[in-house]
């Protein structure tokens, strides 16, 4: 600790704390615009945080001057107060001062510095520098350069924690602006954290520009269904619409840091795709018809109190985990006897060595002295994981990357390409980088591990091995941990059943297992179902046969709890309620308990929280309040699904690499803001298998699995492995999920030249 | 101008720099030797001499005047307008000029001959007004007819090899 004087105040601060955190830990507020600790060391760019320190010759940047013992600081006397006065006007000496046309307006560290501590009128005479304006950075992010005061921020984050190399600087001095290498617009995965930087209008997000002032919203924090990560957010409402989602202005320092990916920010508007069911729909003698909610719910418990029903519960993903424990309160008051109750997923065979190891949370990589990243692909898959990864690199850890995926890591960090299907041929290289490491951190992929046990064992054994190394599963579901510590299993049973005709009820939530892994299966076996009942947000394969819609809120709308892959609970809470006639899950499965005359005692997700917390042990002790603002840690069970003999089925075709980029998943593909960069389903080749099938990119091609086929786009990409096809998968349009066993395990692919009807269909 | 090339002429100095940063700037003043202004093609060897990414080296080359990203003219007469060049004129030379070379303020001829340009101070106030013809000596002071005369000598002259400028 460290003592130093503060416009005579006494204050203590740890060695190396930068003047401006001592302050604001003491109360003081020294006005900044550049400072930024999670874009790195500061750069005193700005010059707003001058202050003054006796017995030091001219004034020192807060930001980046260190506390030293005995220093006697003035932030606030006549030559500080002279030197914030002047740098403000200053930067505002070419700004065009249109605050009453600016989004930023109302929420703008610039006004909120000016009228704090600015002269309130300028001397500037002399005609401003003007630029046509705004321009398109991007289709999502639009910059505006009269308003830039140049602090560096965006460039930071491009250069230094995106690693894209995109934004630089163009020019000097009052010509000075924002720009991409020849005007390219900038691409990116995280490109909208430069506006959550930016400290002032120049950089704004298109789809939210001139829609909302500050005083007319309402901001609530969240947190982001898009993929296990997990990320904490910030929801934006006003008239019932969710108008924007960010990072959250206090970040979850454990999980995303404040950075969010493009597909999180602008997921939202998928909240007003044209397939969103604004309305219960009724199937009976009568024909189809859209039905008031009330209704719906007791047309459903109708067919569930049914003494010979056999019911099945089919839970898809994103569920949280009120809704999970709520589905299995319902299980045990339904029909014929308790229902069965499933998840779509990754069944956990092979895995209980992976989960047993140590966990870690997201800042133990800050840490770490390797990371290791086993299967999958973090930049497409769980976004925000890369850019922790690309931190422990800069920081000088040894960062390797394994799997039979091109990753953007490839570039700038040690990239073990394996051969599909023989993640074991890794081991040694993965020994190697564990050898002597003291904190390593292992981020390993739920279904790249899961279908080769032989692998998940030898590598869970090498991590085991070394001391001080922890474990990260990258999970194929955002719900996954949580519905595993209610120790609700995946689907195949039920399958089954459904197949042998044992299941007279089925209830769907938030699933779609026509379109999912083994989809024709599914399709088949519903024939045979009596009654189907679906709740959903958005339209599906099922919703035509279905006999009873159900409208769903999404996680941006509802309440509840999320388990991420590092195995933190955390509360969404309701950001807006945009469809007047639809519902959250949790509140129709407690509507039906009522319904079917033995009510469930909660009314509120906390309630149901706290109540299965006490009967799940991964839960014990949590309630909403002890998760509080950043979350708990909790340990999901392994779940040892009996063996379904997950090995490559060997024989013909070529080896299937299922990969799902968050980008091309279903909310992206609705989501009208994100058309510029959504991912589009297609098959992936190298250029000598595709040579081999002589097929070329942008044509389609014919892939049959024992599990289905489809007709997709191909893409030849000389980073993909030779004797694999990459199976791109996500819109629900085009289906090619179910060409998967249900398993997702592995399984081989016959690829051909689409015949020429089905290219023109 | 290949990227080897380029990468033989930095080779001996890459141990000067402490910041392999530093690099870029020799590396772009080479690179516009060539052609006499930095076409996308001699940007992409900087960047792929030096390892910066092409927008960062874009970014460099931006902030320095004499780095032109845009064709100019076989020969730039530069014309310092600062403080003690104004003060002696350096207004008349400079329109002077202009006729001459049928320009309307700064450009350059539409044979290519020639870019005019207005800079800042170039170190030459004792010889005010002064110009300067590319990166290479500073001619001052001038009389507006002296200033032509200059560029009719010029016009004689062959091109040079590579492009100081
Ligand atoms: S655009 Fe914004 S973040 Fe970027 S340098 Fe300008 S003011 Fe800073
Ligand atoms: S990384 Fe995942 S959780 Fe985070 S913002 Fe992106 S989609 Fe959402
Ligand atoms: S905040 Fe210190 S110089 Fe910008
Ligand atoms: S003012 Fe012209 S050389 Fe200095």
């Amino acid at each position: 600790m460290v003592t130093l004087t503060i416009n005579g105040r006494s204050v203590d601060a740890p060695k190396g704390t930068m003047l401006v955190d001592a302050a604001k830990a003491a109360g003081i507020e020294i006005p900044i615009f550049c400072y930024e600790p999670r874009l790195g060391p500061p750069v005193g760019a700005c010059r707003m945080c001058l202050v003054e320190v006796e017995g030091m010759r001219g004034l020192q940047t807060a930001c980046s001057t260190p506390v030293a013992p005995d220093m006697v600081v003035n932030t606030d006397n006549e030559v500080a107060k002279d030197a914030q006065d002047g740098v403000l006007e200053l930067l505002l000496a070419n700004h065009p001062l249109d605050c009453p046309v600016c989004d930023k307006g109302g929420e703008c560290p610039l006004q909120d510095r000016t009228f704090r501590f600015g002269p309130g009128e300028t001397r500037t005479l002399e005609p401003k520098v003007h630029f046509p304006k705004p321009l398109e950075l991007s289709p999502l992010v639009a910059l505006d350069r009269e308003r830039c005061i140049a602090c560096y921020r965006c460039v930071r984050f491009s250069q230094d924690v995106a690693e894209d190399a995109q934004l630089t600087f163009q020019e000097r001095g009052d010509h000075t602006e924002i720009a991409t290498f020849s005007g390219d617009p900038y691409e990116g995965r995280f490109t909208g954290n430069t506006i959550d930087l930016c400290p002032v209008g120049a950089l704004t997000s298109s789809p939210y520009r001139f829609v909302s002032r500050p005083w007319d919203i309402k901001n609530t924090p969240s947190v982001c269904a898009g993929c296990s990560m997990g990320c904490n957010v910030e929801i934006t409402e006003r008239d019932n619409e969710v108008k924007r989602v960010t990072g959250r202005p206090d970040p979850n320092m454990a999980v995303e840091e404040g950075w969010i990916c493009d597909r999180g920010r602008w997921g939202y508007p998928a909240l007003r795709s044209a397939d969103r069911i604004d309305s219960p729909v009724l199937v009976d003698s009568v024909g189809r018809r859209k039905v008031l909610l009330e209704r719906a719910v007791a047309e459903a418990a109708g067919v569930l109190v049914n003494r010979d029903a056999r019911v099945g519960i089919l839970l898809g993903d994103p569920i949280t985990v009120e809704t999970g424990f709520l589905a299995l309160e319902l299980a045990q008051r339904v029909g014929a006897g308790p229902a069965m109750v499933a998840r779509m997923g990754i069944p956990g065979t092979g895995l209980g060595p992976m989960r047993s190891l140590p966990g870690a949370q997201m800042d133990d990589i800050d840490q770490a002295d390797v990371v290791l990243v086993i299967g999958g692909d973090p930049c497409t898959q769980q976004p925000v994981a890369e850019l922790r990864v690309r931190k422990a690199r800069r920081r000088g850890a040894r960062v390797a990357v394994f799997g039979p995926r091109p990753s953007a890591l490839d570039d700038s960090c040690e990239a073990m390409r394996t051969v599909p299907g023989h993640l074991m041929d890794a081991a040694g290289a993965i020994r190697d980088r564990l050898d002597g490491s003291q904190r390593a951190v292992v981020l390993w992929d739920e279904a790249d591990l899961a279908a080769e046990p032989d692998a998940a064992a030898l590598i869970a054994g090498l991590v085991q091995a070394t001391p001080g190394a922890r474990a990260i599963e990258m999970c194929a579901d955002t719900s996954g941990p949580g519905l595993r510590a209610l120790g609700i299993g995946t689907d195949a049973d039920l399958l089954a059943a459904t197949e042998a005709g044992e299941i007279d009820v089925i209830v769907t939530i938030a699933a779609d297992p026509i379109t999912g892994p083994s989809g024709d299966r599914w399709a088949q076996a519903l024939v045979g179902v009596g009654t189907i009942v679906e709740m959903a947000s958005h339209a599906t394969a099922i919703t035509g046969h279905a006999d009873l819609v159900l409208p769903l809120l999404t996680p941006l709308e509802e309440e509840g709890v999320l388990v991420s892959m590092t195995g933190r609970a955390q509360r969404l809470r309701p950001g807006a309620r945009e469809v007047p006639g639809a519902a959250a899950a949790w509140e129709i499965l407690i509507g039906l308990t009522h319904r079917l005359g033995t009510p469930v005692p909660d009314r509120t997700p906390a309630q149901a929280f706290s109540r299965l917390a006490r009967e799940h042990a991964p839960f014990a002790g949590l309630d909403y309040e002890v998760l509080g603002r950043d979350g708990a840690v909790i340990t999901p069970p392994a779940q040892h699904d009996p063996d379904s003999a997950r090995r490559d089925p060997q024989g013909e075709g070529l080896l299937v690499i299922a990969c799902t980029p968050v980008f091309g998943d279903a909310t992206a593909h609705r989501s009208d803001a994100l058309a510029s960069v959504v991912e589009p389903t297609r098959v992936g080749l190298s250029p000598a298998e595709a040579d081999r099938l002589g097929v070329r990119t942008e044509a389609r091609v014919r892939v049959a699995t024992p599990h289905g086929e489809a007709v997709l786009p191909l893409e030849v990409d000389a980073r993909l492995h030779e004797g694999a096809v990459y199976l791109f998968v996500g819109d629900p349009a085009q289906r090619a999920m179910r060409l998967l066993p249900l398993d997702r395990g592995p399984v081989r692919a016959v690829v051909g030249v689409a015949a020429r009807e089905e290219v023109s269909a | 101008m290949t990227t080897h090339e380029l990468e033989e002429f930095l080779a001996p100095m890459r141990h000067e720099y402490a910041d392999p940063r530093s690099l870029i700037l020799p590396a772009l003043r080479y690179a516009q030797g060539d052609a006499g202004w930095l076409d996308p093609q001699a940007m992409a060897a900087v960047a792929e001499a030096t390892g910066f990414s092409q927008a960062y080296v874009e970014s460099v080359a931006s902030f320095y005047d004499r780095l032109y990203l845009e064709p100019v003219g076989r020969r730039v007469i530069n014309v310092c307008v600062t403080l003690s060049c104004m003060l002696r004129g350096s207004d008349e030379i400079f329109e002077h000029l202009a006729d001459y070379l049928g320009l309307d303020g700064e450009g350059t001829t539409d044979d290519g001959m020639f870019s005019l340009h207005k800079v800042q101070c170039i170190g030459a106030c004792d010889r005010a007004p002064c110009l300067q013809i590319d990166a290479g000596q500073q001619i001052g002071p001038l009389e507006p007819a002296d200033a032509t005369c200059l560029v009719d000598d010029l016009r004689e002259a062959a091109a040079p090899a590579r492009y100081d400028r």
